[in-house]
Formats: C-alpha cells, structure tokens, sequence
C-alpha cells in the first residue's frame, strides 16, 4: 500500500486532487444497460453519500470500483490516476480501497479475527499466518472503535446481524486504506448501533479518509454526509453539499420530479 | 497454541482449530467435535468386534488396519482439503491408478525410481490443472467435470497398459513400500508425514485459512481479495497429486502397477472418509484430525467385521449407515454452531 497526500481539511468545496473520480463511466449486462452515464467525485476528509431508488445502480458503481465488475466506457481514476482493473478485489486493495459490502461479505465458519483480516492475513515467514498478530490487531480495532462483540475468536456465523454488520465496518477500518466503499452500512442497524456507525465514518472522515456511502437512508445521510450525490436509472443527476440542499430537493431528484442537472455532464465537478 | 501437555485432554482438544465461543461450556464444545464423536464410535465398534473374537486388539491386527488406513487417508487428505475450499472431485479414484501405472511403466522402461514416482505425481498434477481448466474456464460444475474426466482417465489407463498389470517392478522400489522402521510398516510413516504435511498447510498457513473461506463463503471471499483461481487450481492440483501419490504407495506395496486397482469403488471410499471425518460437502469446515479419524474408522470396519465373522454385504450396510449419521449429526453441529 503506497502512502497517500492527505489533504486534511474536510470542508466541501476545498479544491484538491479527489481520491476518486468516476467520470461518464457506463456499463451494461448483456442487453440491460445498467450504468448509462455515472459522474462521481469524493475528496479527502468527505463523507460522501449516494442516494438512489432502487435500480439505480448504486450497487453497480460500487462494484466497479471495488474491481468486482469492470467499466464499459468512461474514466475511472484513483488519486488523479487512471485506473482499470486487472486483478479484481485483490487489485483494489493494493490500491487503497476498502469496501463494505451490502451482503457484508462474511465468512460464518471462521472466528472475528480471520474475518477482519481476510484477503490480508498477516503473514509470519513466508507462508505461515500470524495468528497472534491477527487476533491482536483485531482486538485493537475493536476497541479503538469501541465495539464490544465478545471474543475475537467467535465465529461469525453466532452473531447478530447487527454485529456482523458493526464486523464488517471494522474490518474495512481495520485496512487503514485511504478510499472506504459502504454499501447500506446501516440496514440491519438499530437506532443506537446506526448513530455508532456514523459516528466511525465521520471519525475516517476526519482522519482525511475519502469514505463513501451507498445508503436508503436520508435521516442517516442528513445527519453524517458532507455531500450527497443522487442516482436515478443508471444516471447520476446531481450532487448536492448537504448544508445547501433540502430533503425535499434530494427527494424531488430520486424520484424525477426534479429533473437532473444540466452541468451534470462535468462530473458534479465543484467550481 | 501451546499448551502445557499436563493440563487435562478435554481442555487441550477443545482448544484446537473451530474453537466454539466461549460462552459454551467444554464439555458441550467437546462433544461438538465431529472427531469426538467418531472417537467414541471407533471404540464401540472395536469393543462389539473384540467381545467376539480377541484376536481383534492385537498389535498384528491393529498395524494392519492402520496399514489399510494409508491409502485411503493420503488420498483423503488432497480431496478433503478441496473439499473444505468447496470443491469436488470424482476422478481421484482414476488418478489413484494412473499414478500407480505411470510410476510402473517408467520404472519398466529403466528411468530411477525417484524420477519414476515424480512422473507419477506428475500425472497427478496435469489431471488437477485440467479439472481446474474443465471447471473454471469451460464451467462445467466440479461433480460433472471430475467425473468426466474420471471415465477419461480409466480409458487412458488401460491404454497405457494394454489391459495387463505392469510388473515387476525393482526391488529398490518395493522396498519403499514394505520396509519396516523398528517395527511399524513405512507405510504408516508415509501416510503420518502427508497428515502432518496437511495439517499444517490447513490450520498454519494463510493458504490454509483462505481455503475455509474460499469454501465457507465464496463470494466473501473473492470480495476481499483472496485470490480464488490461483487457490482453486492449487487445490484440484493438491487432490489429484495426492491421489497419484496413493497410487504409487500402492504400487511399491503390492509389487506391480496394477490397472484395476482404484476405479469408482476407491473415488466413493475417500469422499466418503472425508464426509465421515466431519468435512462439510458445502466446504468450510473439516479437519485433518477428523479425516485421520474417519479412516481409521471405515478401515476398523472393513477389518473388523471380517474377524468378527460377520458376513461381508454388512460392510456396505454399516458404512452406509455411519455415513449418513455422520453428515446428519454434521448438519445438527452446523445448526448448533450458526445463527440463521
């Protein structure tokens, strides 16, 4: 993992090189045109929300720049460069991005610790795993995020939903990357657990962490997103900073009864 | 983990690999453990066969079902480890002839043993990379590549053959299948090493930990970024190598390269000593440990029923019946273990 500039200054609107740029990018799935033309932009030290009903193809962008689907057209760049994936999730990876996925990509039969390192397993020699390390690191995480799960060596598969989403978050945290992907981070959240996970995304937020947040849920979005970029039918229609805008406003570019923006076409680009 | 060898047995095995949570008592976790279980069936069945004839638990009796075990468990722990990363294969009971006679025929044609058994791995080895391709490039399920290429394999073996044993084979060679070691057969010590070996790359390696997610959840694990092909094809390739291996134990055992052993009747019997050792068909879980048990356990079997004088067709019967126990009580465990 290459250290990254962070530009730690978290107010919307700061110029600076966005940690991730997806511009005019398209993909299809056979006949179905899933993304037709996706413009997004998130900065360093930005808590950046995509909104959207379903079908629109958050999922989708998610995917792509977790290097699970590759783009059809358009540019996709990390830090200012360009970037297509070759080598899938691994690839992301190694590029800074951590992601959590919506069906929180856990593995039942093995324990937190295995979980939280999975696909990054400290390595004692060259082939041996560490496990002390790895139970140690994730012990620390978990504290460091106040989470309070059991034992480490509980396997997955005995949580909670709940936990296990709470898991999840921690063990993208856990990867200490500078790019976080979220998808619906708080579905299986009650009311507690959804104001603690804000409370970790603001917390990447403020370290100058890119993180972006696939969500439904505006009272949620309101109340931690710095920006809030909407979805509609395979298009980004619009991006809004969350101090300018209304739910009224967010709500009207959900559903169409606000059309899309016409500068939508320069990438939601802040000028 | 290390543990002072002194503490008590219940403590010690219930600390090893699936550790349960520690909100379970260990008595509970214990007797969770599939290994457990087939522990104390191994004891019942040997005490029932002892009772009728005492010749059973004899020194000479008890090396010789551990010297049946070999085969069976060398060959199990390749599948089973696939089989824990959520794959399937059907052609190791072809393979397991294919290393024999590969081995056989070159030594036939003068090449050095050592060369002669890594061209039987070899073999081994090719059939793994073009299962793996079958699956991954043309996507054919595991369960239909494997055994097409299980048929294959048959056909290819009595082409090399022409149908007849190879044989004889130098006595350098056999030695290496029936030497003694203070006593116990070299055979054992081969089949002691591969576990060993196995266990290892299971529960100490980072390949070992990303098979069980490859099979406990694939996808997880492709979104995390293990490298699932490299380890799909290393698997297919650790099955079908191990299966040659067998083979060639086999070969140095019996003293010639013979073609009608294996077939479908061995490819059953290992997946069935996985199954029986606690792995799960749908991957994840499984222990070498629990494998060496269920080996043991169908070559008690297979053994015991003969000195009991009891009549052969029950050896299918009891097998059969233990099977289908096992993976209902490995559903129960699942079902106890995780929350739905």
């Amino acid at each position: 993992m290459t250290a990254l500039p962070v530009v730690i200054d978290g107010i919307p609107g700061a110029p600076g090189t966005p940690s991730l740029e997806l511009r005019d990018v398209e993909k299809a799935f056979g006949q179905v045109l899933a993304l037709k033309r996706v413009n997004l932009t998130a900065y360093p030290g930005e808590l950046h929300a995509i909104v959207g009903d379903n079908g629109a193809g958050k999922s989708t962008v998610l995917k792509i720049v977790a290097g699970i689907y590759s783009s059809d057209a358009g540019e996709f760049r990390i830090n200012g460069e360009r970037v297509a994936w070759r080598g899938g999730a691994a690839e992301a990876h190694e590029r800074g991005i951590a992601v959590v996925y919506q069906d929180l990509a856990l593995v039942e039969c093995l324990d937190i610790a295995t979980n939280m390192a999975l696909g990054n397993l400290p390595r004692r020699g060259r082939l041996m795993l560490d496990r002390k390390r790895m139970e140690r690191e994730a012990a620390r995480v978990l504290d460091d995020l106040k989470i309070r799960v059991g034992s480490v060596k509980t396997p997955v598969g005995l949580l909670s939903g709940g936990e296990r989403q709470i898991v999840a978050v921690a063990r993208a945290v856990r990867l200490d990357t500078q790019i976080l992907l979220l998808d619906e981070p708080t579905a299986a959240l009650g009311v507690r657990e959804t104001a603690h996970v804000g409370g970790i995304l603001r917390g990447l937020r403020d370290q100058g962490k890119a993180v972006i947040c696939i969500s439904h849920d505006l009272e949620f979005v309101f109340e931690h997103a710095d920006r809030i970029t909407v979805m509609r039918l395979g298009y980004t229609v619009g991006t809004r900073s969350v101090a300018e805008t209304t739910r009224d406003e967010i709500v009207g570019l959900i559903t169409g009864s606000l059309a899309p923006d016409a500068t939508e076409a320069d990438g939601g680009k802040r000028t | 983990m290390i543990e002072p060898t002194t503490a008590n047995a219940t403590r010690a095995s219930s600390t090893a690999q699936e550790e349960p949570p520690q909100s379970r008592s260990p008595i509970t976790s214990l007797l969770l453990r599939q290994e457990t279980t087939l522990a104390v069936v191994i004891v019942l069945i040997g005490v029932f066969i002892e009772l009728r004839n005492s010749t059973f638990a004899s020194v000479a009796n008890l090396t010789q079902i551990l010297q049946s075990t070999v085969i069976y468990f060398v060959m199990a722990c390749g599948t089973g480890l696939l089989m824990i990363g959520g794959g399937l294969d059907f052609s190791v009971g072809a393979v397991f002839t294919l290393g024999g006679i590969t081995t056989a025929w070159t030594l036939v044609h003068g090449v050095a043993w050592p060369a002669a058994i890594a061209l039987g791995i070899g073999a081994g080895v090719i059939v793994g990379v073009i299962n793996n391709l079958i699956i991954s490039r043309l996507h054919v399920p595991p369960i239909i590549a494997t055994l097409g290429t299980f048929f294959i394999i048959l056909g290819v073996n009595v082409q090399i053959t022409g149908g007849t044993d190879i044989l004889p084979l130098p006595t350098s060679f056999q030695q290496l299948g029936q030497t003694k070691i203070f006593g116990v057969p070299v055979m054992i010590l081969y089949a002691l090493a591969v576990g060993v070996v196995s266990w290892f790359i299971l529960e100490m390696t980072r390949f070992g930990v990303n098979v069980r997610a490859l099979g406990g959840n694939r996808e997880a694990a492709i979104g995390n970024g293990v490298r699932v092909q490299r380890l799909d094809r290393a698997l297919y390739v650790l099955a079908a190598g191990t299966a040659a291996l067998a083979g060639i134990i086999y070969a140095a055992q019996v003293g010639s390269g013979q073609v009608e052993a294996g077939g479908a009747s061995t490819t059953l019997q290992v997946i069935t000593v996985v199954l029986i050792g606690g792995t799960s068909l749908f991957g994840g879980l499984g222990s070498i440990t629990g494998i060496a048990i269920g080996a043991i356990l169908l070559s008690e079997i297979q053994d015991g029923l003969i000195i009991a004088k009891i009549p052969p067709q029950y050896n299918n019967i009891v097998t059969g019946t233990i099977l289908i126990c096992a993976v209902a009580f490995d559903h129960l465990r699942r079902n106890r273990l995780y929350r739905r």
